[in-house]
């Protein structure tokens, strides 16, 4: 049957509406914590205005991990930024200001990370645009929130920072060991998701009642809601909760372990049937009748899991990944490989599934990225384009929202409010752009200075 | 423009202290939750039900396996301490769906309801004739949320492995990428530390249940708008990749796999970990000028040449990196953590390129982080006062919305606890008709 509801999936996906059609995000974001959400809502069909300082923009487009760009942008760029329209506004110049609020007026929902405060003195903050548009769902997003301590010290906050504070980065490291940080900006790639969880819950509150709210997020509070055990533990025994590695204290048999080949495998078989299965894989299945295993709670003590994990360990040594992978399938317990980047973009089944979709763009080229990871049956998510250029989409955007002619257009250029990119790699068109394609309203040959004139 | 400072403003509106007073976003919907052995369901019902969703938790018999995944198998009053957390705010009722008087049950209450989620194997609820194409003929309204390894269609999808967060996280390509590095010449046995280490307690978990989440309300808008429901299709796999943020570009556009770096950073410097006499800071100043201060502040700048730096990008390449990092870090491991943090400052107001100066930040263990008085201000630990479990410590008011923020009521409930109450309410089962149910295994 769920064959059914999903044949052709891949395929079909522009054949039905996406499931935000009609929703319309401002965004006043930069790095990834603050640009990641609206990505997300992109991907879900929302409209979204992503508004960047010109001519330089998002100081994402700096992170150019060992110097890797991406079709002559930062890498960082592209990832949260997917399917937005890009307009280069400087909010500094009452303009600018004016032209964000006409945008605004029109807006269901608008995402932020500037310092507290900084839209307020723009004239964009939320109790300057509820007055214009009282059902706007407003969000801020940053470190520390919007009150307490830390707040009124304007710490400057980011991914790192937050890692270290909430104690994530100490229970995700080997015991003995200092902490580590995650390859992955997690604070800012997992604050950017959960904040679209009040927004859209605001959204549903809005259909039933018309009446909009402000919501604020922290990354570091986001993190410490996911690490759900550790607090009630401290709470109970007192104790500081202490990192174990790769193993699983709550899981066991769970952990990363060692093939024949210097390969590693993670494995995990505690349900009952589980267990009995992997004793029987490695021939000694009076291990689960075992006092010290046969019971989880009981296996899950300190001596008792590290005596499993031994024994395990020790027959993992003898085997290739593959034989380890081929048994776990056998014998119903779970194992995996270690995945590399190489061995998610060649996956097969993420292929077939349009997880990882092939996107056609007309300035990047063909590319491979990440869809939004939930399919959705009669509303798919999906990627239609990659990113711009700084203020690469004003005039279509002044032009289809706001209706301005092309001689206010000019206006909002001369007195600056409007910019585009700076003649800077990562800011401005690749080099092999030839000056239209991508462009939307306009692609008359030199208008590609935007109507700069120059 | 209002008067009162915007932080004041916002506070005396999004106080968790306060949430009670105020209405619930989502506490018209009614959410039926069948996970099974799986945090990521647990988690998205639990993100749910803080807004306000009723949410039934539907266990077997026996109860869910996950209530016995608990740190060295802890329990608090016969509860797994994962459980404690994340039975939060929800109704807890057992049905045997190997039965068929249980099925039909649980097709009455799908009826009634917006949301089923689901974590068993693709074709096992088809299987029970309780999958979406079934329900969607009593329930068209009905968002049926499926999350599985590998989600319900593709190749890999007949797998039959069961999920666990640690396999999950190998997975993704973030564990292969994140660890310290194995010296070279040196071995795996020297070195049992320097290997792919997986995040967090449950991280990827989480990830796929945050996801869910979003993708239940982005179609429950849909259906605000429509009125017609939809299946969901969440795979653990693809859910924690997803945070991925250029490995899959420099893949495909170099050829270069992204490998572990320990912690320092690929896309930054100075953004690292680096070890101090007692413990560990968090050093971040991705501009040229932040690392000229760092240096400056722990007196190396002549020796280092610092005044001659050129661009920040010079030090981002990783050749750089290894031979700066062991130079920071020796530097580094002369103080303690208060004693850097302490320089920083001074140095932001009296040091050569005040008021510039590197970010410094203590890595925290989670103890000092549940006692600081800034989230306890914020009302994150707030102790929640539940009438089985005591007074206990949850996680909570994550976000905080002015007009419907989240809350917690109660923590957790023991196997069946709510039986009487639910299958009364929804079914108008009383106890004359609940106790047969009971004798013959139904419930």
């Amino acid at each position: 049957m769920a064959e059914v509801t999903w044949r052709n999936y891949k395929d079909n996906k522009n054949s039905r509406p996406a499931p935000l059609k009609g929703i319309k995000v401002l965004e006043i974001a930069t790095l990834l914590l603050g640009p990641g959400g609206p990505g997300f809502l992109a991907k879900l069909g929302a409209e979204v205005i992503k508004c960047e300082m010109p001519p330089m923009g998002d100081t994402v487009r700096n992170l150019v991990p060992f110097g890797f760009f991406f079709r002559e942008h930062g890498c960082g760029l592209t990832h949260p930024n997917l399917s937005k329209y890009w307009i280069g506004l400087d909010l500094h110049k009452p303009e600018g200001q004016q032209v964000f609020r006409d945008l605004a007026a029109k807006a269901d929902i608008i995402e932020e990370n500037m310092r507290p405060g900084v839209l307020e003195k723009w004239n964009v903050g939320y109790r300057q645009i509820k007055e214009i548009n009282p059902g706007i769902i407003y969000i801020s997003k940053n470190g520390y929130g919007q009150w307490g301590q830390y707040a009124d010290e304007n710490r400057p906050s980011n991914d790192g920072g937050s890692q270290a504070a909430s104690g994530f980065a100490w229970m995700s490291s080997f015991p003995g060991k200092p902490p580590l940080k995650s390859r992955l900006y997690t604070a800012d790639a997992y604050g950017g998701l959960m904040g679209e969880i009040p927004v859209l819950a605001a959204l549903h509150y809005r259909e039933r009642t018309g009446k909009g709210q402000y919501i604020e997020l922290s990354q570091t509070e986001s993190l410490m809601r996911t690490m759900s055990w550790v607090w009630p533990y401290q709470q109970i025994t007192g104790k500081v909760a202490q990192p174990s590695g790769n193993r699983d204290q709550c899981v066991c048999p769970a952990d990363t372990f060692r093939c024949i080949d210097d390969s590693f495998v993670a494995i995990a078989a505690p349900a009952p049937e589980e267990f009995n299965g992997i004793c029987k894989a490695m021939g000694k299945p009076e291990l689960a009748e075992d006092p010290r295993f046969k019971d989880h709670l009981v296996r899950l003590q300190e001596e008792n899991a590290i005596a499993i994990l031994k024994i395990i360990s020790d027959w993992v040594k003898t085997l290739t990944l593959d034989k380890v992978i081929q048994t776990a399938e056998k014998y119903g317990f779970a194992a995996s490989e270690i995945r590399s980047a190489k061995d998610i973009t060649e996956d097969e089944h993420f292929r077939e599934r349009g997880y990882i979709t092939e996107i056609d763009d007309p300035l990047d080229g063909p590319m491979l990225n990440y869809d939004f990871p939930v399919m959705m049956s009669k509303t798919p998510p999906r990627v239609n384009w990659s990113v711009r250029p700084v203020g690469f989409d004003n005039e279509y955007i002044m032009a289809n929202a706001l209706g301005k002619t092309r001689e206010e257009i000019k206006r909002l250029y001369e007195c600056g409010a409007l910019g585009k990119w700076a003649d800077v790699k990562g800011r401005r068109p690749a080099s092999t752009w030839d000056g239209k394609s991508g462009l939307i309203l306009s692609r008359e040959p030199g208008y590609t200075d935007g109507g700069r004139g120059e | 423009m209002e008067r009162q400072p915007l932080a004041a403003w916002v506070r005396e509106r999004d106080d968790p202290k306060i949430a009670n007073t105020k209405p619930e976003a989502l506490d018209d919907l009614t959410i039926l939750d069948l996970s099974y052995n799986s945090y990521a369901g647990c988690y998205c019902s639990s993100l749910l039900s803080e807004l306000g969703a009723q949410v039934i938790r539907i266990e077997p018999p026996e109860g869910d396996f996950l209530r016995t995944c608990t740190p060295y198998g802890l329990l608090h009053k016969k509860e797994g301490l994962v459980y404690l957390s994340e039975g939060r705010n929800k109704f807890h009722v057992t049905l045997n769906l190997k039965e068929e008087k249980g099925r039909e049950m649980l097709k009455s209450l799908a009826a009634q309801a917006d949301v089923l989620l689901e974590t068993y194997h693709p074709g096992v609820m088809d299987d029970w004739g309780l999958g979406y194409e079934q329900l969607k003929e009593i329930n068209p309204r009905l968002i049926f949320a499926s999350i599985s390894p590998w989600g319900q269609f593709g190749p890999r999808s007949k797998s039959k492995m069961p999920d666990y967060e640690n396999v999950a996280q190998a997975r993704g390509s973030i564990q292969y990428a994140t660890g310290e590095m194995l010296p070279d010449g040196k071995s795996y046995d020297e070195y049992p530390w320097a290997v792919p280490t997986k995040a967090g307690p449950w991280i990827s978990w989480a990830s796929a249940g945050t996801f869910m989440a979003a993708g239940i309300l982005a179609a429950l808008f849909y259906r605000d708008r429509t009125g017609e429901g939809q299946a969901l299709d969440v795979a653990t796999a693809e859910a924690y990749a997803n945070f991925d943020d250029w490995g899959v570009l420099i893949y495909q556009e170099h050829g270069y796999i992204v490998e572990r770096f320990g912690n320092l950073d690929q896309g930054g410097w100075i953004y690292c970990f680096a070890p101090t006499r007692d413990g560990a800071v968090f050093i971040g100043g991705l501009r040229l000028e932040q690392w000229q201060a760092f240096v400056d502040m722990v007196g190396k700048w002549d020796e280092w040449g610092a005044a001659d730096f050129k661009a920040i990008g010079d030090f981002m390449v990783k050749e750089a990196q290894l031979k700066w990092a062991p130079l920071v870090f020796a530097e580094t491991r002369k103080y303690t953590n208060d004693e850097l943090i302490e320089m920083s400052i001074k140095y932001g107001k009296e040091g050569r390129l005040a008021p510039i100066t590197p970010v410094i930040a203590p890595v925290c263990n989670p103890m000092e982080a549940m006692t600081d008085a800034n989230w306890l201000d914020r009302g994150l630990f707030t102790p929640v006062d539940d009438p089985v479990y005591g007074e206990v410590v949850v996680v909570q008011s994550q976000y905080k919305l002015t007009e419907t923020p989240p809350r917690v009521k109660w923590v957790c409930r023991p196997v069946g606890y709510d039986n009487d109450f639910i299958y009364l309410k929804h079914l108008s089962l009383g106890p004359t008709r609940l106790k047969k149910l009971k004798e013959t295994g139904v419930v």
